[in-house]
């Protein structure tokens, strides 16, 4: 039996920085942060882009072992392949996903977090005084761990929220189901990420170009099973890059589920948070997790350490994480999804259309505000979406 | 090789009202342990250990929920 203030569980983004800002928020504290896998950052299930706002408040990108690449330019393709290109500036980041995470938990450590790794949280109850206690299983057998408080930054499955009673399920209409391989040898421009519409491409979500060196590239898609037409995201893939990169040399391989949800209803009980993917915290239009689970694991580990040194870990007064969630991040996510769900009513033929709008639009002078006004005068379908946006 | 059955000891709290005809299992030749059936599952019936995808039997309700979202067709109904 051991002892600790905080457990985070789970060494990815949201971990990693929640432990990080735990321990910078009150030195004293023991804070501890599991990772399941022997290497923190390993397996990648990822397509590891990342805006350039967003990633510089945690670390600096510039020249980092952890960037693969720079991105400039967004490339969006209409169901029927016509090009629209929106933004030309620095718009953001493809990761090393397996460095980051390193990057980010080695911090951790250096700042004198405790990282564990090689070991699975396999259960928790809570104990009488309200500390939680974990069962853990490693390479060293099983034991037990008290925390004054648990953050759960497990990912996808979520188990600690589930141990601790909040509900973390998922409808079926808002999981995407992704596969990506790593292409070596296609023709692409690898300063611009490439994003593909359409029901016959990816049913429900989009197909990705990521480049990480010249003719390298994550090359991926994300759908909704209930839109498919019965193949599987891995036999979808295959279809699109047998289509468009059939000489690509595939290098690598990942499948996983992107949840394009909203926040879930309670991010905290009793000496309890939940944060990152493990809270639905996703932006539900791009299904960008990234950054959405840095921010929040800075404010679920700030939380944590200020209501253990006022000796008050009970859920009304963690309570305020969730508050402070929504107003950073939360209820623009609410926003997101209402225009996700009025997405979902135009067929291919609207965007093919709206496609040739925007190209339109001289090319310096596309930017998203103007492409929006362009597009609600020449769509008029459009009015609803952007209705739904201002409510 | 077909898993099923609680290896480590996992029960979901939840119980189900009626025994189904045909309940869900995960072929671990063809699963790649991503985790994206477990928030699915409305009974809760699935959970991922280090090693292994299980769901418990007592549990799962049949409802298919977990079955065409698996990215590579891992889950497959057999008879209860």
């Amino acid at each position: 039996m051991r002892d600790t203030d905080v457990l985070v569980i789970g060494a990815g983004p949201a971990g990693s920085v929640a432990a990080l800002e735990a321990k910078r928020a009150a030195p004293a504290l023991d804070v501890v942060l599991l990772e399941r896998d022997p290497l923190v950052g390993t397996p990648v299930r990822c397509a590891e882009g990342v805006g350039d706002a967003g990633l510089r408040e945690f670390a600096d990108p510039i020249d980092a072992p952890w960037v693969a690449r720079k991105i400039r330019r967004v490339i969006f393709l209409a169901p029927d392949d016509t090009e629209v290109k929106v933004a030309e500036r620095d718009v953001g980041w493809i990761l090393d996903r397996t460095r980051f995470d390193a990057f980010l938990a080695a911090r951790a450590a250096s700042d004198g977090v405790e990282v564990l790794v090689a070991t699975e949280a396999a259960g928790m109850h809570q104990l009488a005084d309200g500390r939680w206690e974990v069962r853990l299983r490693g390479a060293q057998g099983d034991e037990t761990m008290r925390a004054r408080i648990v953050i759960g930054a497990d990912g996808v499955e979520a188990m600690v929220g589930r141990w601790a009673g909040l509900d973390t399920r998922v409808p079926a209409r808002d999981m995407e189901s992704c596969a990506q391989y790593v292409l070596r040898g296609i023709d692409v421009d690898p300063d611009a990420i490439y994003l593909q519409f359409g029901d016959g491409i990816a049913p429900g979500g989009y197909a990705w170009i990521f480049p990480r060196a010249p003719g390298i590239a994550n090359v991926g898609l994300g759908l909704v099973a209930l839109k498919a037409d019965g193949r599987n995201a891995q036999e979808y893939l295959d279809a699109w890059i047998a289509r468009r990169y059939p000489g690509g040399e595939r290098a690598g391989y990942t499948v996983g589920g992107v949840i394009t949800h909203t926040t879930i209803k309670r991010t905290y009980t009793d000496g309890v948070l939940v944060a990152g993917d493990a809270a639905h915290m996703i932006n539900p239009l791009s299904g960008g997790g990234i950054v959405n689970a840095m921010k929040a694991g800075r404010l679920a580990g700030r939380a944590a350490a200020a209501a253990i040194c006022a000796g008050d870990t009970s859920a009304q007064r963690l309570s305020a994480y969730h508050a402070d969630w929504m107003r950073l991040l939360g209820d623009d996510h609410l926003k997101y999804y209402r225009i996700k769900q009025a997405l979902e009513d135009l067929d291919d033929a609207f965007f093919n259309s709206l496609a040739r709008t925007v190209n339109a639009i001289p090319s310096e002078k596309r930017t998203l505000g103007r492409i929006f006004a362009h597009a609600l005068v020449k769509h008029p379908q459009l009015i609803p979406v952007a209705a739904r946006f201002f409510i | 090789m077909l898993d099923g059955s609680p290896t480590g000891g996992y029960r979901s709290p939840m119980r189900r009202a009626q025994t189904p005809s045909e309940i869900a299992v995960v072929d671990l030749r063809v699963c790649d342990r991503c985790g994206l059936c477990l928030p699915l599952c409305p009974p809760e019936a699935i959970h991922l250990e280090l090693a292994d995808l299980v769901v418990d039997r007592g549990t799962c309700t049949g409802c298919r929920k977990c079955i065409a979202p698996c990215p590579v067709g891992a889950l497959k109904m057999i008879a209860a």
